[in-house]
């Protein structure tokens, strides 16, 4: 039931119930509920302070849920295992807003670390994978630059190349190109696509509105820790139900025009 | 001429002898002490209850008393308990806690300084959290910390004389018995610190050459 081969497809793989966060009387999230299927792209919209970074580190138990469950394939995350925990969170990948590379390793040795501590990989089999892992997001010819010397986008992809080289099988990324210069945003977007396109499950949360009807499957709008609405790209985006997505929605494509 | 004489003949012969016993104080004093340093200052910022108020408790203790306190007791007052140090190995105990209780600072204070999407990004992977403070957070936190602890090291090349009180007869050690012996306290002193001024003078340049070895473009600062 648990392994691969036997999993059933039309369940989901992952699956987020009833998580709920608070910091101190604040109330992050509130009673949230998402699952995703295999494949599928999700993303994450509403204003900044609405649970969707948060939302996205419970997934990983980066920060601890107070209540609820994830499941992947069906099964329980036991975050109070340290190995479980171990073993689970390298199947999800994660992508930070502000990349978060190791600023001590180049490239190589961002995406390198996990294969050789994690994976247990020889060191020299783990340079191989690493270096495919770069040559997968464009950038095998940095990849004895240092984070300082990479762009904002090189750094995104870099971080992007180190999360696969642990083989997830879901992508978080929280606003992967909110820190990046608006020319520098299409270098990161053309890599989740061509993750999406080689059937990546992802979800995404992001103020790219416009990017996000091209990628998602299905649209989320979340505000003050709970979600408010869910569907369709179109739909969500330009006939919501909700008065308050609507206006959301359309400030947002104003702002970004 | 006489007092040159003086110098070369018996001054030299003897300082050379205190030398080499002040260089086996301070190398493994350094190197146990880095490490020691290293140990406590991460059980202090990533340690939990009683393990890291022991810690404190440690550096509280080998901060607060005198060095030459610290010395008497390993030397005078371990034997109450029947633990007999030789001069040598009180004196390396001795220094040995005190710059590890220093570093700890040093150490703690870098730790503080990563910035904490460090350590998210190593979980996020599946490191767990000692192997990401092992291969994330500390090798950056030693570099930042790397001149505050050349500092402490060369604390340690000075403070090695005070091994004389407890009988070890090292550098400053061979000058006190010259002096008495011969009065010539001015010769013999400024002899003396001559040599402690050429060991800190060595061990600031290696101090610089780790450092540049060590540097990371962008990470601390561009050096030319």
């Amino acid at each position: 039931m648990n392994d691969v081969a036997s999993f059933d497809h039309s369940l989901p793989i992952l699956d987020i119930s009833h998580v709920t966060k608070r910091y101190g009387g604040m109330v992050i999230l509130d009673d949230v509920s998402l699952s995703i299927r295999r494949g599928e792209i999700k993303v994450l919209i509403g204003p900044s302070g609405a649970g969707k970074s948060t939302l996205l580190q419970s997934v990983n138990f980066l920060v601890k849920p107070d209540s609820g469950t994830i499941r992947l394939e069906g099964k329980p995350v036991d975050a109070s295992s340290k190995q479980a925990l171990c073993r689970y969170r390298q199947q999800v990948g994660m992508i930070f807003q502000d990349f978060n590379l190791f600023d001590h390793l180049t490239a190589l040795g961002n995406v390198e670390l996990g294969l050789v501590h994690v994976k247990k990989i020889r060191r020299n089999e783990a340079r191989d994978r690493a270096m495919q892992e770069l040559e997968r997001v464009g950038l095998a010819d940095r990849a004895h630059h240092y984070p300082a010397q990479l762009s904002g986008g090189q750094k995104q992809r870099v971080s992007i190349a180190r999360a696969l080289a642990m083989d997830p099988k879901v992508m978080l990324l929280d606003e992967p190109t909110s820190a990046l210069d608006p020319e520098l945003i299409g270098e990161v977007h053309a890599v989740i696509t061509r993750l999406g396109e080689a059937g990546m499950t992802m979800i995404l949360a992001t103020h790219q509105i416009g990017y996000a009807r091209n990628l998602a499957n299905e649209v989320v709008f979340m505000e003050n820790g709970r979600i408010l609405e869910q569907g369709p790209p179109e739909k969500i985006l330009e006939h919501a139900e909700l008065e308050r997505t609507r206006a959301f929605c359309s400030r947002i494509a104003d702002a970004r025009g | 001429m006489e007092d040159v004489r003086y110098i070369v003949g018996e001054v030299l012969p003897a300082l050379w002898r205190g030398l080499l016993v002040s260089v086996s104080l301070i190398v493994p004093s350094l190197v146990l002490g880095l490490a020691g340093g290293i140990l406590l200052g991460t059980s202090r910022v990533y340690g939990t209850g009683w393990f890291r108020r022991l810690c404190d408790g440690i550096v509280l203790v080998f901060r607060g008393f005198p060095l030459v306190i610290q010395l008497y007791i390993w030397y005078f007052g371990l034997p109450r308990i029947g633990i007999y140090l030789s001069p040598y190995a009180a004196s390396v105990c001795g220094f040995v806690c005190c710059s590890a209780a220093y570093h700890s600072e040093y150490i703690r204070g870098a730790l503080l300084s990563i910035r904490p999407g460090q350590m998210l990004a190593g979980h996020a992977i599946g490191l767990t959290a000692f192997q990401t403070i092992r291969h994330v957070i500390l090798p950056q936190a030693v570099r930042r910390a790397l001149p505050g602890c050349g500092n402490e090291i060369i604390y340690l090349v000075k403070y090695s004389s005070l091994a004389y009180m407890i009988t070890c007869i090292e550098l400053t050690g061979e000058g006190k018995i010259l002096a008495s012996a011969s009065f010539k306290y001015v010769e013999v002193f400024l002899t003396v610190g001559i040599v402690y001024l050429l060991l800190v003078t060595l061990v600031s340049r290696a101090l610089e050459v780790l450092e540049n070895h060590l540097v990371i473009p962008g990470f601390e600062r561009y050096r030319t």
